[in-house]
C-alpha cells in the first residue's frame, strides 16, 4: 500500500510501468463497489422481471439505488457537489452512469408504484415503464465496461471486450443476487431456470475472460505486463483465488452437480455467494492490473518525425 | 494562438531543476509532481541516458476534459487545459483518461514536515490545492497571463525549455519543431500534445 507521498513520488519517477492507484487504493475501493453493485442490482432487476417475482424487483432497485448510490457518493473526493456530474452526459461515461442510476431507479419505482403485471392484463403506461427499467438496467450493465474502456492511459481496459465482459458479469451477479434471495428467504419460485442460466452465463464469462485475456495481450507492452501481473503477478492471488477459484470454478462445478441432482438450499446459497465474490474480485483484479502506458517506456527518436 | 513548450533534450541535464521551480511557484503538496523529470537509457551498450521531463501535455482534443463529467477540466482558447476546482467533485476519470499521468488528486491535507503544522507557506499555497479535487500543471498560467513565461521554463538553467505559440509559424517554438524535427510523445493516440521534445 502506498500510502506515503515519497512511497508515491518513487513510483512516479519511473520511467517504465506505473500502475494506476487512485481506482484501487483506499476511498477508490469504493467506485469499485459501486460498480459491482449497479452491475448486480441491474442483471436482478432483469431476472426478476423474467420470473415475475416482485420480491426480487424491490432488492435489486434497493441495491441498484441504495447500495450503488451510496457507494458512487462516498466515493467522490467532494460528494456534496455530486450533482455537477449530471452536466456532461454528452461525452463523460461517468456522467452518463450518474444518469443511468436516476433514469432507472426512476423508471423502476413508477413501474412498481403502477403493479403492472409484464405479462397480463397491463397498462400501457406500466408497460411503458417496464420497458424504460429494462432499458436502464441494461445501460447499467454495459456503462462501467465503457467507463474503463474510454480510458486510452490505460491500454489493458482500452478495448471493446472491457464492455461485454462486465456486462456478463453484472448478468451472472444479478442471476446470483436473485438465487440468493429466493433461496434464502420464502419465495416460492421455480429455480431450475435460474440455475440453467447462471450456469450458461458462468461459462460465457469464462469463455469472455480467456478472450479478454488473449486480445489484451497484443495490445502493446503495457497491456501485456497487466495480463502478466494478473495471471503471475502482483494480481494473481485476487485472480485466481478470487476471480477463479471462488467465481468460477466452484460455482460451476455445484451449478453442473445440482442439474443432475437436486442439492439443499445451503449449497445453492453457496454457489450465489461465491458467485458474488467472484464478480466482485473481477473487477477488483480489471482494475488492479490497469498499468499506464508507459510515457517513455517505448522512447526513441523517430526516424522520420511529423513536422509542424 | 495556442500555447506550447519545447524541451530540448540535448541541453536537458536532469538537474530536476523544473521539478522544483514548479513546487515553488505553485506550491503544490507533498507527493503531488506536476512537472517530473524522468530518467532512461536507450540503444544497444553502451547505452544513452536521456533525462525526460514530463508535465501536462496541454493536448489540442483532451481525453481529461472529454471524461470530466462536471466540466472541471477546461480547455482555454489559448489551448491551456486546466482544472477548476470549484467545480471539481473528485471522481479521478480524468487521472484514468489521461495517457500523460500528470494528474493528481489530493486526498487530504499534506504537511511537509509532518505532525509540525502547516507552514505559512504551505497555508498561503494550499489555498489552489484544496482536498478532495484533482490538480494538474496549467503551465502557470497566472504567469502567462501576465506575459511570462511558466516557472519551469524561467528557471531552467540550461535553457532546455522554450514556450510560445505554436500556430505562429515565426516563434521560436514552431521553428524549433520545424528545423529540428520536434515531436510528441505518443502522437498514435490522436490528442496533439502541445509539449514536444527535440531529440537528444
Amino acid at each position: 500500500m502506498l500510502d506515503r507521498p515519497f512511497d508515491t513520488i518513487a513510483q512516479d519517477l519511473r520511467s517504465t510501468f506505473r500502475p494506476q492507484r487512485e481506482w484501487v487504493q483506499r476511498k477508490g475501493l469504493l467506485l469499485l463497489g459501486a460498480f459491482f453493485f449497479s452491475g448486480i442490482g441491474a442483471g436482478g432487476w432483469l431476472f426478476s422481471l423474467y420470473l415475475d417475482w416482485n420480491q426480487g424487483l424491490l432488492w435489486s432497485l434497493g441495491v441498484v439505488v441504495v447500495a450503488s448510490g451510496v457507494a458512487h457518493l462516498a466515493f467522490l473526493g467532494r460528494p456534496e457537489r455530486f450533482w455537477r456530474a449530471l452536466s456532461r452526459p454528452q461525452t463523460s461515461w461517468i456522467s452518463r452512469g450518474i444518469w443511468g442510476i436516476g433514469f432507472f431507479g426512476l423508471s423502476a419505482v413508477l413501474y412498481l408504484l403502477m403493479g403492472a403485471d409484464p405479462w397480463a392484463e397491463a397498462s400501457i403506461l406500466g408497460r411503458l415503464w417496464l420497458v424504460l427499467s429494462v432499458a436502464g438496467a441494461v445501460w447499467l450493465l454495459v456503462y462501467k465496461g465503457f467507463v474503463f474502456a474510454y480510458c486510452k492511459g490505460i491500454p489493458f481496459w482500452n478495448t471493446a471486450v472491457v464492455p461485454a465482459l462486465f456486462f456478463a458479469t453484472g448478468l451472472r451477479g444479478g442471476a446470483s443476487l436473485v438465487l440468493l434471495l429466493a433461496v434464502a428467504g420464502p419465495s416460492g419460485l421455480e429455480l431450475h431456470p435460474l440455475e440453467v442460466a447462471k450456469l450458461w452465463l458462468a461459462l460465457s464469462f469464462g469463455a469472455l475472460l480467456v478472450f479478454y485475456l488473449w486480445a489484451t495481450r497484443e495490445s502493446g507492452v503495457a497491456a501485456r505486463r497487466s495480463v502478466q501481473d494478473l495471471v503471475r503477478g502482483r494480481v494473481s492471488v485476487a485472480f485466481y483465488a478470487g476471480v477463479i477459484a471462488v467465481g468460477l470454478v466452484l460455482p460451476l462445478a455445484w451449478s453442473a452437480v445440482g442439474l443432475y441432482r437436486a442439492q439443499p438450499d445451503s449449497v445453492w446459497i453457496v454457489v450465489a455467494l461465491s458467485s458474488l465474490v467472484g464478480d466482485l474480485y473481477v473487477t477488483y483484479a480489471v482494475a488492479k492490473a490497469g498499468i499506464c502506458r508507459p510515457l517513455a517506456g517505448d522512447f526513441r527518436v523517430p526516424a522520420r518525425t511529423p513536422a509542424r | 494562438m495556442r500555447y506550447g513548450m519545447v524541451i530540448d533534450l540535448k541541453r536537458c541535464v536532469g538537474c530536476y531543476g523544473c521539478q522544483i521551480a514548479c513546487k515553488a511557484e505553485n506550491g503544490t503538496p507533498p507527493g503531488v509532481l506536476w512537472a517530473r523529470v524522468l530518467k532512461l537509457e536507450y540503444g544497444e551498450y553502451p547505452a544513452r541516458r536521456v533525462s525526460l521531463p514530463v508535465l501536462c501535455m496541454h493536448c489540442e482534443d483532451p481525453p481529461c476534459e472529454k471524461a470530466c463529467p462536471t466540466g472541471a477540466t477546461v480547455k482555454r482558447p489559448d489551448g491551456i487545459v486546466y482544472v477548476d476546482t470549484a467545480k471539481c467533485i473528485g471522481c479521478r476519470y480524468c487521472m484514468m483518461a489521461c495517457p500523460y499521468q500528470s494528474r493528481y488528486f489530493n486526498d487530504k491535507v499534506r504537511e511537509y514536515f509532518p505532525g509540525k503544522g502547516l507552514t505559512p507557506y504551505e497555508k498561503l499555497k494550499y489555498k489552489d490545492h484544496p482536498v478532495g479535487v484533482v490538480t494538474k500543471c496549467h503551465f502557470c498560467r497566472h504567469r502567462v497571463d501576465q506575459g511570462l513565461d511558466p516557472a519551469c521554463v524561467a528557471n531552467c538553467m540550461a535553457k532546455a525549455r522554450y514556450f510560445g505559440d505554436l500556430n505562429d509559424p515565426d516563434s521560436e517554438v514552431s521553428r524549433l519543431i520545424r528545423i529540428r524535427r520536434g515531436y510528441q510523445l505518443h502522437p498514435d493516440l490522436g490528442t496533439d500534445p502541445s509539449v514536444y521534445y527535440l531529440p537528444p
